[in-house]
């Protein structure tokens, strides 16, 4: 006999789809918004209702091209064509994050998960209780140490503050808790340093966790508007929000140069995702590791 | 009497174990545990940026910010704002990205649930500052957003105000905040889900349990630990949000209302100069998170659920 309850579609499941559909369409429809403003003329963005293909017939004067406001996202406020070097800045400072908090992380969470010293849980309780700290709270004071090293408005200054994050300990910590001792006792029978086990058998062990890890940091510089507010006073050093938020500013009428803008920022963002989104949507699986 | 150079495996490996976390420790010593105790220590000053002079006053500026209007923007209307924006916020999120979870994990095409899944965690992908530029240009009285409200409230033509007003103004910043963070959310909860063994639902089932009872008597009570877990993070997050309102308000919207703790630290401290005042109200953040992380960490350590 068949089995007739198998492929049948219920009603809870038609109105799953409609309610998924609808948070669906909450979702995207302000990025369709920003992709197809992007090529329009402000006139056409705030005319009603909103006409959602970019058409040549609203541009005000007769050397308008569709693609005018990424010429102008790119020349930026004052013709000095610092979106390229602000978006060098923010490529390097993230990217430089990404890989001193894996290298940094993974080599104190090692330390904390696979060696037995006196104070350890001192100092895993040290470096856990780092995460109580917000950075809001601490950016007066850390301006102020950054003053005295030197460091602001140069690169290293947007960087070194953001060196490690304590939720990466935290995350390499319980992530290597699980790694088999045999390995590393295997490496030390055969006379293998300290210091090349972790080079050489548990880094390359650990590449989702790594993945995941850097990902996540790359992305909280990326997304960093606070410190470099702080930090680079000078156009050339700042990074991309900044160079978004000073653009708003003064373009505030220009909608279309502004939507050019934010979808020319967000290109590196969306590479990223769309070629790992396996690590996005499964850091949140290593961030949930509560059982180590 | 000298001691001798012999150390057994156990002492040097430990010796390495200690040696790989050193540079975390120090990196953290400087970049956080002096800054937060030079916070406290410039909180009971009356240092300003300008001069170089300080001295000591005492809990004055304790008093000052719970007391003195600072201009129209105090820190009782910084908490105000604060506590309105992350209850506002991080209810709906936790509510509405359970149930989305809830219903993806029941789909039973495995490949319609990954496309919703990556569509629902694209906004999660955009700067917060993109994210306030995009909806600060939704809000104008002309845009999209007041459109589709004339549109669902049938009405035509209507301003609803949604960045001149004070209450839609605070309204709109909880939207971007969580149009942002749905995404995000809603994969800590279906990562959540996933750790659920089925066997409990087919034996369920077979009990003739249906879907309804199965998520109030199954899914909620085991999610219970996800969900405190989840929620306590959202709210840590909303209590330290900046770049929204920073954008807003850099976009021409009153600060008052939207004046969130953050907000009030860096305008108080960076452009106005108070460094000491400002550290106080650092020091009552702080404090505030505090509470949270630390009811975070019990919930994490304590309960965990055997299946």
């Amino acid at each position: 006999m068949k089995n007739q309850f198998v492929g049948k579609i219920s009603v809870g499941e038609v109105l799953s789809y409609v309610f998924l559909t609808i948070v669906l369409v909450f979702c995207i429809l302000p990025l369709i918004f920003m992709l197809t403003a992007a090529f329009m003329d402000a006139k056409q963005i705030m005319s009603m209702p909103y006409t959602w293909i970019p058409s040549s017939k609203y541009f005000t004067t007769s050397t308008r091209t569709f693609f005018t406001n990424f010429q102008k996202a790119i020349v930026g406020n004052h013709g000095d064509n610092i979106f390229f070097r602000n978006l060098f800045n923010s490529l390097i400072v993230a990217t430089v994050c990404a890989m001193t908090t894996v290298f940094l992380a993974s080599l104190c969470g090692f330390g904390l998960a696979k060696y037995k010293f006196k104070g350890q849980k001192a100092v895993f309780m040290a470096i856990m209780s780092t995460m109580m700290i917000p950075f809001e709270a601490i950016m007066i004071p850390l301006y102020l140490v950054a003053t005295k090293m030197k460091i602001i408005n140069t690169i290293p200054g947007l960087i070194i503050p953001f060196l490690v994050s304590a939720f990466g300990v935290f995350q390499m910590r319980q992530y290597l808790i699980t790694f088999p001792t045999e390995y590393l006792d295997a490496a030390r029978v055969d006379g293998m340093g300290e210091f090349g086990i972790y080079s050489r058998i548990v880094l390359p062990n650990s590449t989702p966790v790594i993945a995941t890890l850097a990902i996540l940091s790359f992305r909280n510089q990326w997304d960093n508007l606070l410190w470099p507010l702080l930090c680079s006073q000078a156009e050339k050093m700042k990074t991309i929000p900044l160079y978004i938020s000073k653009f708003a500013e003064e373009k505030q009428t220009d909608e279309g140069a502004l939507m050019a803008c934010a979808l020319l920022a967000s290109i590196p963002m969306f590479i990223l995702f769309f070629s790992m989104s396996k690590y996005f949507l499964g850091g949140a699986a290593v961030y949930d590791s509560r059982k180590g | 009497m000298k001691k001798t150079k012999k150390y057994s495996i156990e002492r040097r490996q430990a010796r390495w174990g200690f040696a790989f976390t050193i540079p975390c420790l120090v990196f953290f010593a400087i970049f956080a545990f002096y800054p937060i105790i030079s916070a406290f220590i410039t909180s009971l000053t009356n240092r300003k940026a300008i001069s170089r002079n300080f001295s000591f006053v005492g809990l004055e500026n304790y008093i000052y910010i719970f007391t003195k209007g600072n201009g129209g923007y105090s820190l009782l209307n910084s908490l105000r704002a604060t506590l309105e924006f992350t209850i506002g916020t991080f209810i709906p999120m936790v509510v509405v990205s359970l149930f989305v979870a809830v219903l993806l994990s029941q789909l039973r095409k495995p490949g319609h649930s990954k496309f919703y899944e990556l569509c629902f965690y694209t906004p999660a992908v955009l700067s917060s500052v993109v994210a306030a530029t995009i909806w600060m240009i939704l809000f104008q009285p002309t845009g999209l957003v007041n459109q589709m409200s004339n549109f669902l409230m049938m009405t035509s033509g209507r301003d609803y105000q949604w960045l001149t007003s004070n209450t839609m103004l605070q309204i709109s910043t909880m939207i971007v905040y969580f149009w942002k963070y749905i995404g995000y959310f809603t994969i800590l909860f279906i990562t959540g889900l996933a750790s659920i063994p089925s066997t409990l639902y087919e034996a369920a089932l077979v009990d003739g349990s249906s879907r309804w009872h199965s998520f109030w008597h199954i899914t909620l009570p085991l999610l219970k630990p996800t969900v405190v877990l989840v929620s306590i993070m959202a709210m840590l997050q909303c209590l330290k949000t900046f770049s929204t309102q920073y954008m807003f308000v850099q976009g021409g919207t009153a600060r008052a209302p939207i004046d969130v703790i953050t907000m009030n630290i860096y305008f108080t401290g960076v452009n106005n100069g108070y460094l000491g005042r400002a550290s106080a109200m650092s020091i009552v953040l702080f404090l505030i998170m505090l509470v949270f992380t630390a009811l975070q960490f019990k919930f994490q350590s304590g309960d965990d659920v055997d299946y």
